[in-house]
C-alpha cells in the first residue's frame, strides 16, 4: 500500500512538473516565435522594397518611413526619447516633434537599416525578456568585411501590436543615444522643448536637402 | 580622438607642452555649474550624466575634431578607398594578433581561463597557419576574437569608472579607462622589446598604423552618428559608455538596460514615464 501510494505521489509529482514546464515553454515560445516572426517578415520586406538598385534616394526614404511606421513602436520610442520633457511640450509641440523625429531616423538611417535588415541578416536566438518583451539576437555580415556586427532587436507585444522598441548594435541602444543627444540639446536651449524643435527642424531640413540632391 | 573613441589604443606622445596647453584649458574652461538642488530632475540629470568636467571635455573634443577633419579622416579615407580590402584585413589581423600578450594578460587577471585559453589558441593557430597573423583561419575554427584591456580588468576588480574625460587624441574616456590604456602600453613585451633595442619609432608606427585601421573601421558609424546627430558630443558620450559597458560585460546582454515601452527605474538611469503610451506600464524585465 505504502509502495503504491508512492508510486502515485511520484507519478503525481511528474505530471505536475511535466505541466508546469509545458506552461512556461508555450507561454515563452509564443512571444519568442511571434517576435523572431516578426523580424523575419520585416526582413522579407525591406529586401525588396530598399534594395532595388537605381531607387532615387527620396523614394528610398518614403519607403523606409512606410515600413518604419509599420513595425517600431515610433510614438513610444518618441515620448521616450523626449523623456520628462514630453509632459512639458504642449500638444502641438509633441506633435511637430513625433513628425521631426521620424524624418531625422527615417533620412539617417535609411542604408544602415537596409543593411541590417538585408541579406547579410542571420538570427542566432530569440530570448524572452517577459511575456511581452522578447530579444531578438542577430549577426549582420557586411559585404568586404570579415566584421560581423551584433544587432538586437528588442520587441514588444502588446494584445493586438507588436513592434520593435529599440535596436542595439554591438551593446549600444539607439534609443538610449538618441534621449542622450536630445536631453542634452534641450538642457542647452535652456530646457525648452521649443529649443530642441527648432534645431531638430534645421537639421532634417539640412538632411532632406543634402538627400533630395543625391 | 575619434580614432580613440574604441581604440584603446596606445600612441601617446602628445608631450608635455600638450598637458601644459590641456591644464591652461581646465584652470580657464572649469567644470560645469551644478544644478540648484531643489531641481531634482535637473540634479539626476546632472548625476547620471557624469560629466562635471562638460566645458573642458567640449573644448577638448573641439580640438579633436579638429584634429580629426584635419589628419585622420583624410588618411582613414584614402587607405580606406585606395587600398585593397584583402590588404586592410591582413593589417587589422596582424594588429590583433600582436595584441596578444595584453588579451591574454587581461584574461587572466580577470580570472577568465576559457577566454584567456581562447586567446592563447588564436595566436599559436594564426601565428602559424595564417601566415605570422595576416589570415584568422583561429576564427573558423571557433576561437572568435575578443578584445581585453586593463581599464576592463579595473571595472571587474569593482573599481568605479569615475567622471567621463575627453582625452586629447584619445577622446572619450573615464580616469578608469585612462589608467588602462597607460597600464596596457607599459606591460606590452612587444613595446618593452622594441623600447629596450632602442628601435622606439616602430612603437610609434604600430600605434599609428592601428588608429588608421581603427578610424577606418568605425568610418561609416561615426559618419552615421555624427549626421543623425544634434549634439554630437552627447551622443558620443553615451555611445562610448555603453560600448564600454558592452566589452566589460564581454558582450553578454545587461539586465538593466532601460528602453522604450518599459519602465525602467533602474540605478544610473531617469525613471520616466510615459504617458499615453499604448503599450502601458510594465515592470522591468528580467527573466533571462
Amino acid at each position: 500500500m505504502i509502495k503504491r501510494r508512492t508510486y502515485l505521489g511520484g507519478c503525481f509529482t511528474l505530471l505536475l512538473a511535466a505541466s508546469m514546464s509545458w506552461a512556461t515553454t508555450t507561454r515563452a515560445e509564443s512571444i519568442e516565435d511571434s517576435a523572431k516572426a516578426f523580424l523575419d517578415t520585416l526582413s522579407g520586406k525591406a529586401l525588396q522594397s530598399l534594395t532595388v538598385k537605381g531607387v532615387p534616394r527620396m523614394e528610398r526614404i518614403e519607403k523606409f518611413r512606410k515600413l518604419f511606421n509599420e513595425y517600431f513602436a515610433v510614438k513610444t520610442i518618441g515620448q521616450w526619447v523626449l523623456g520628462r520633457y514630453w509632459r512639458k511640450a504642449t500638444p502641438e509641440q509633441q506633435k511637430e516633434y513625433l513628425d521631426l523625429f521620424e524624418d531625422l531616423i527615417v533620412v539617417s538611417y535609411v542604408d544602415r537599416f537596409a543593411q541590417y535588415t538585408g541579406s547579410g541578416l542571420k538570427i542566432v536566438k530569440t530570448l524572452a525578456n517577459n511575456e511581452k518583451v522578447a530579444t531578438v539576437y542577430s549577426e549582420i555580415t557586411q559585404p568586404n568585411s570579415a566584421q560581423v556586427v551584433r544587432v538586437n532587436w528588442r520587441i514588444r507585444k502588446s494584445s493586438k501590436l507588436i513592434k520593435i522598441v529599440d535596436v542595439v548594435v554591438e551593446g549600444t541602444s539607439m534609443s538610449i543615444t538618441m534621449k542622450s543627444d536630445f536631453g542634452s540639446t534641450i538642457r542647452n536651449k535652456g530646457g525648452e522643448v521649443a529649443g530642441l524643435i527648432e534645431v531638430l527642424r534645421d537639421k532634417t531640413a539640412a538632411l532632406k536637402k543634402e538627400a533630395s540632391a543625391q | 580622438m575619434l580614432l580613440a573613441f574604441m581604440q584603446r589604443g596606445r600612441e601617446k606622445h602628445s608631450g608635455s607642452r600638450l598637458a601644459i596647453v590641456l591644464l591652461a584649458a581646465i584652470l580657464v574652461t572649469g567644470c560645469a555649474t551644478a544644478p540648484n538642488p531643489k531641481y531634482t530632475a535637473a540634479v539626476a540629470d546632472y548625476e547620471i550624466l557624469n560629466d562635471p568636467a562638460e566645458p573642458t571635455n567640449r573644448a577638448i573634443f573641439k580640438f579633436n575634431k579638429a584634429l580629426d577633419t584635419a589628419i585622420f579622416k583624410p588618411v582613414a579615407t584614402v587607405y580606406k578607398d585606395y587600398t585593397p580590402s584583402i590588404f586592410q584585413r591582413g593589417v587589422h589581423n596582424v594588429l590583433n594578433n600582436l595584441r596578444t600578450p595584453i588579451i591574454f594578460a587581461n584574461d587572466l587577471l580577470q580570472g577568465k581561463l576559457q577566454r584567456a585559453w581562447n586567446t592563447l589558441a588564436r595566436f599559436f593557430i594564426n601565428s602559424t597557419i595564417g601566415f605570422a597573423g595576416l589570415g584568422d583561419p583561429a576564427a573558423d575554427y571557433g576561437f572568435k576574437f575578443h578584445n581585453e584591456d586593463f581599464g576592463q580588468t579595473l571595472a571587474a576588480w569593482g573599481l568605479p569608472e569615475g567622471p567621463y574625460i575627453v582625452l586629447p587624441v584619445f577622446g572619450p574616456s573615464n580616469p578608469r579607462d585612462a589608467i588602462g590604456l597607460v597600464v596596457d602600453a607599459l606591460i606590452d613585451p612587444l613595446n618593452i622589446w622594441l623600447s629596450n633595442t632602442n628601435r622606439e619609432e616602430l612603437i610609434f608606427a604600430r600605434a599609428g598604423v592601428r588608429g588608421i585601421d581603427e578610424r577606418t573601421s568605425n568610418f561609416d558609424a561615426l559618419e552615421d552618428l555624427e549626421k543623425s546627430s544634434l549634439d554630437f558630443y552627447a551622443s558620443l558620450r553615451s555611445l562610448y559608455r555603453q560600448h564600454r559597458g558592452d566589452e566589460i560585460r564581454d558582450g553578454e546582454p545587461s539586465v538593466n538596460i532601460p528602453m522604450p515601452g518599459l519602465s525602467n527605474i533602474i540605478p544610473g538611469i531617469t525613471p520616466d514615464e510615459e504617458p499615453g503610451s499604448d503599450f502601458g506600464k510594465n515592470v522591468a524585465s528580467r527573466t533571462q
